[in-house]
């Protein structure tokens, strides 16, 4: 099924640009692996960076520099064989000509290894789980059980939300498998998990979650996003 | 005879010079996308035949862009210049792999140098891998074709596209794409709401974007 909710085109720049904060990058690509329209808008952007690189006017290069640079580069090839394309994980990882419902997406393996089977979930709230990536703190993974809502909330910066399994819903609508979240700082939301089962969800932050109600704000250290 | 490399090029003592104004102040004299190579003959030669002067011709028409944009995104000309090297290193190896219907060289190159960039100085593990596998799950389906007429003719779109954004609008561009600022960034230093960068990065990229060919 095709996503219906996409990457916002700002953050398909900045993803192209290689601008895109690396914990937002992450989400973003675990998106892109799942939709094929937000790919194609990403390489309309990686075609712009492109022709902007082509269009630079660079000065002229000092002659000797550029020889010593072509020579070096010229020995090189003589040890420098073709090199085999790249694996597709993915699609190695396919079980009878499907994808293996286990096997995160690629672009969150480096943080969170390989399976949803070997995630090791940290209880935070009621019904709510939740696995941070080691080195950044502002990735995780959020497990959330069937029928939950979530606190009301807003962000100080961008948030950036890829459903992986099950569904929420809040005032911007249905959010199911492969849904992405790009959320900007003046949205408020509440979202709520639909009955059935749990639903997984990696998101990203660029700044702390802002919660206005009393009682969240008491949970906000508890809950620490 | 040894001289000092950034006196000799003023260019690159000048890192912040912008492709944008570049465009601009090239629009009319020189007809518009007359400059344009294609490059794709030499990149058949190259992966057919491991042709060292299509190779070369190909490099020395594109080292010094590659080494530019490099030292825009931060680094000092002597990491640019050993980067845009692992550029085209890479590009000898992997040239089987480029396919000329699906975007022309100069595209190709700029995902090489910021890939490079993005896993070698920000060093983040993965980028590179989570790239091979967006583009084999895009060769793996029915993506749009490219041929070198229609590519020609969208450079020479795009460029009037360029010029024809707003001052702002170029600015965010540039600052995105050769500064590699995040929002957050371009927001704080231009005092700029963070909804208002986006919103101007959106409209820059409608009007950039080409509304194509095969479009699913």
């Amino acid at each position: 099924m095709s996503p219906r909710h996409h990457l916002d085109h700002s953050t398909l720049v900045a993803y192209a640009a290689g601008s895109l904060a690396l914990e937002l990058a992450a989400v973003a690509a675990s998106h892109l692996e799942a939709c094929a329209q937000c790919r194609q808008r990403l390489h309309e952007a990686e075609r712009i960076g492109g022709l902007l690189l082509e269009q630079q006017r660079p000065a002229q290069w000092p002659a000797e520099r550029a020889a010593t640079l072509r020579q070096s580069l010229l020995d090189r090839l003589d040890d420098a064989p073709a090199m085999p394309a790249p694996q597709a994980l993915a699609a190695a990882d396919s079980v009878a000509g499907r994808p293996d419902p286990d096997r995160l997406p690629v672009a969150l393996r480096p943080h969170f290894g390989d399976s949803y089977s070997g995630l090791k979930w940290r209880w935070m709230a009621p019904g709510v789980h939740c696995i941070r990536a080691p080195a950044h703190r502002n990735l995780f993974l959020l497990k959330i059980g069937p029928g939950r809502s979530m606190p009301v909330h807003s962000h100080g910066g961008s948030e950036l939300t890829q459903i992986l399994q099950g569904a929420y819903q809040d005032s911007l609508g249905h959010f199911g498998p492969g849904d992405v979240a790009d959320l900007d700082s003046d949205i408020q939301h509440q979202p709520v998990t639909l009955p059935g089962m749990p639903c997984i969800c990696v998101s990203a932050l660029d700044a702390p979650l802002r919660f206005p109600g009393w009682l969240a704000r008491k949970l906000q250290p508890y809950v620490g996003l | 005879m040894a001289r000092n490399w950034l006196t000799m090029a003023p260019d690159f003592s000048n890192p912040k010079a912008s492709p944008f104004e570049t465009a601009r102040s090239m629009s009319s004299p020189v007809p518009a996308g007359a400059e344009i190579h294609d490059w794709s003959g030499d990149m058949a030669a190259v992966r057919n035949r491991r042709d060292r002067d299509s190779f070369m011709r190909i490099y020395d028409h594109f080292m010094p862009k590659v080494c530019l944009y490099l030292r825009n995104l931060g680094s000092t000309q002597a990491v640019a210049e050993e980067l845009g090297q692992e550029a085209f290193l890479r590009l000898w190896q992997r040239a089987d792999l480029f396919d000329p219907d699906r975007g022309s060289l100069y595209t190709w190159l700029f995902r090489i140098a910021r890939n490079l960039h993005i896993d070698l100085v920000r060093k983040n593990p993965g980028w590179q891998q989570v790239q091979d596998e967006l583009d084999h799950v895009a060769e793996a389906e029915d993506s749009p074709r490219y041929s070198s007429a229609e590519d020609h003719t969208e450079y020479v779109q795009l460029k009037r596209r360029i010029d024809a954004l707003s001052t702002v609008q170029a600015r965010l561009m540039r600052m995105s794409y050769f500064e590699a600022k995040t929002h957050q960034e371009i927001a704080v230093e231009l005092d700029m709401p963070l909804g208002t960068v986006k919103s101007h990065l959106r409209r820059a990229f409608l009007k950039l974007q080409t509304e194509v060919r095969g479009a699913r």
